[in-house]
């Protein structure tokens, strides 16, 4: 219980680009500045999902990524959260098409706990999402084993 | 001798890409890298659509340096069609271009100072770019895809509130980033990671075709925007080079094009003529090799139009290729440590979005990526029904 209760204000992210345009990538760095500062709410970014609490899945997921999206994930330690960020990751976007080379949707790949619209999304509706829907996510984490 | 794999996932790298380095101990001696993790056929999409779709996708495949690429798309049209813009869609592609590779030069320092793990002069730069994501967002509704070229013109017109606000957005940036200069020239710490890392000759930067702020660092006194047909009419554009050759002259290099970026825009503030935005063109059969310059260097539109504005078929070479290439095989020799590895890197501002490219090289080592890119798809669509 103190674990949980400890979880719900210090939450690492990782970020896995899997595609897309890196519009929604530089949008989370964006985060990092003094306007957002994601850190005052007690989230640490950094790219190492073997240390991660939670998922920050972004772009179409390309044909070379649908199977090591599901590895990476496997990788992440329990309890885990996923957030799919942008319009690629929802439904393919743009690359969506006969001739694209595209794997998305993210969430028939793997479990996706919260989902941000936008082409790309402005950085306080993802600063929003990763503080409302993560920390219930991670509570209600059902362990495998 | 022994090989360290790093990427595609990894702290320092935000996009997917694996790097191979031959490390003798610390020192780095050699390295591969491979390339492919997000490939997703972008020319393939655009090929058979019309021009208004297209110019929506390549706006898609880059989103730092997301208005050159419609940028050279839609100037490439209007170089097929004969057809001038009005001078003031003219001026005004040229605020929204440089507004774009302020922002991209800042985030890219941002990132370089963050992977050396010099976080206050990162943290500041991320903070000052957003004065101008406003900016950028206050002109076109959006802060990172802007739709702003047209053939023929631009989307929108500025407002005089819009051109004051421009002005004193960039006063603080112009004197923040001369602040952000002057503590990068004299840190010691940043000097230990920059001065003469990731040395590469002039010679070598011209032999590996580098180009883009990368190749400029390294004393190749060149820029598109020399050849570019606005920038010549009304700003004597002159491009910044430096002779250093390694880290520091890359970064410095950024932040002199920023200030550089500045003046043209406010240049481009104060005569900005009075006039239409747009007018109609009509795209007949044909077809162009167009070049702009990118934030990150040359970005080269190859492609084929027929009737009515649809595109046949499509090329789009971008900056990174040649310069992460100009990465592997120059920069990363006798690179001292593995920590350096990852400053080089940073340094050529690489986007693996751009980057995703095909080409196709035949065993006698010739490029056809124009006419020859549909024949091997053709082939490969026989190669398929035979399979059936």
């Amino acid at each position: 219980m103190i674990r949980d209760f400890i979880r719900r204000r210090s939450i690492n992210l990782g970020l896995v680009m899997t595609g897309g345009c890196n519009g929604c990538d530089i949008e989370i760095v964006a985060l990092l500045s003094q306007r957002y500062d994601l850190e005052q709410y007690g989230i640490f970014y950094h790219n190492n999902p073997r240390e991660c609490d939670a998922l920050l899945v972004t772009g179409t997921v390309a044909k070379q990524w649908q199977e090591k999206l599901v590895e990476l994930y496997n990788k992440v330690p329990e309890p885990k959260a996923v957030v799919a960020i942008g319009a690629c990751a929802l439904s393919g976007g743009i690359f969506q098409q006969e001739t694209g080379k595209v794997a998305a949707p993210v969430r028939e790949i793997i479990p996706v706990d919260a989902e941000v619209p936008g082409c790309p999304p402005r950085p306080a509706e993802i600063a929003i999402a990763v503080l409302k829907h993560v920390p219930p996510a991670l509570a209600s984490y059902r362990r495998k084993s | 001798m022994s090989y360290l794999p790093f990427g595609p996932i990894h702290p320092a790298l935000k996009e997917p890409l694996r790097i191979k380095l031959k490390t003798e101990g610390e020192r780095v001696v050699d390295a591969e890298v491979d390339l492919g993790f997000i490939y997703r056929g972008a020319e393939q999409i655009a090929r058979g659509k019309p021009w208004q779709k297209v110019a929506y996708l390549t706006e898609r495949i880059c989103g730092i340096c997301s208005d050159a690429h419609p940028h050279t798309f839609i100037e490439g049209l209007e170089a097929i069609s004969d057809c001038v813009p009005p001078v003031r869609a003219q001026y005004s592609r040229v605020i929204m271009g440089e507004l774009n590779r302020i922002h991209s030069h800042l985030i890219a320092n941002a990132i370089w100072f963050l992977a050396v793990e010099h976080e206050t002069l990162g943290i500041y730069n991320l903070n000052i770019r957003e004065k101008v994501m406003d900016l950028l967002e206050m002109i076109s509704g959006n802060r990172v895809l802007y739709s702003w070229n047209l053939v023929g013109g631009v989307r929108m017109d500025f407002k005089e509130s819009h051109l004051k606000k421009i002005l004193e957005n960039l006063k603080e940036v112009e004197s923040e980033v001369y602040r952000y200069r002057k503590m990068f020239k004299s840190d010691a710490l940043l000097g230990l990671r920059s001065h003469d890392v990731g040395k590469m000759s002039k010679e070598d930067a011209i032999d590996v075709r580098a180009v883009g702020p990368v190749a400029r660092g390294s004393g190749v006194k060149f820029d598109w925007r020399t050849k570019h047909p606005t920038y010549v009419d009304y700003f004597d554009f002159q491009p910044v080079w430096r002779d250093e050759c390694d880290n520091y002259a890359r970064v410095m290099m950024r932040f002199d094009e920023v200030l550089d970026s500045i003046k043209i825009i406010r240049r481009a503030v104060e005569e900005l003529p009075d006039g239409p935005i747009r007018k109609e063109c009509e795209i007949p059969r044909g077809s162009i090799d167009y070049r702009y310059e990118a934030p990150r260097g040359e970005l080269a539109y190859i492609f084929e139009t027929a009737q009515h504005g649809i595109i046949n078929d499509i090329t789009i070479r971008t900056p990174t290729i040649p310069n992460l290439e100009a990465c592997v095989k120059h920069m990363f020799r006798d690179s001292p440590t593995i920590a350096d590895a990852v400053a080089i890197y940073q340094t050529i501002d690489p986007c693996i979005a751009c980057t995703e490219r095909v080409v196709i090289v035949d065993e006698k080592g010739n490029e056809n990526d124009f006419r020859g890119m549909q024949n091997v798809l053709k082939e490969l669509k026989a190669l398929k029904n035979k399979k059936k």
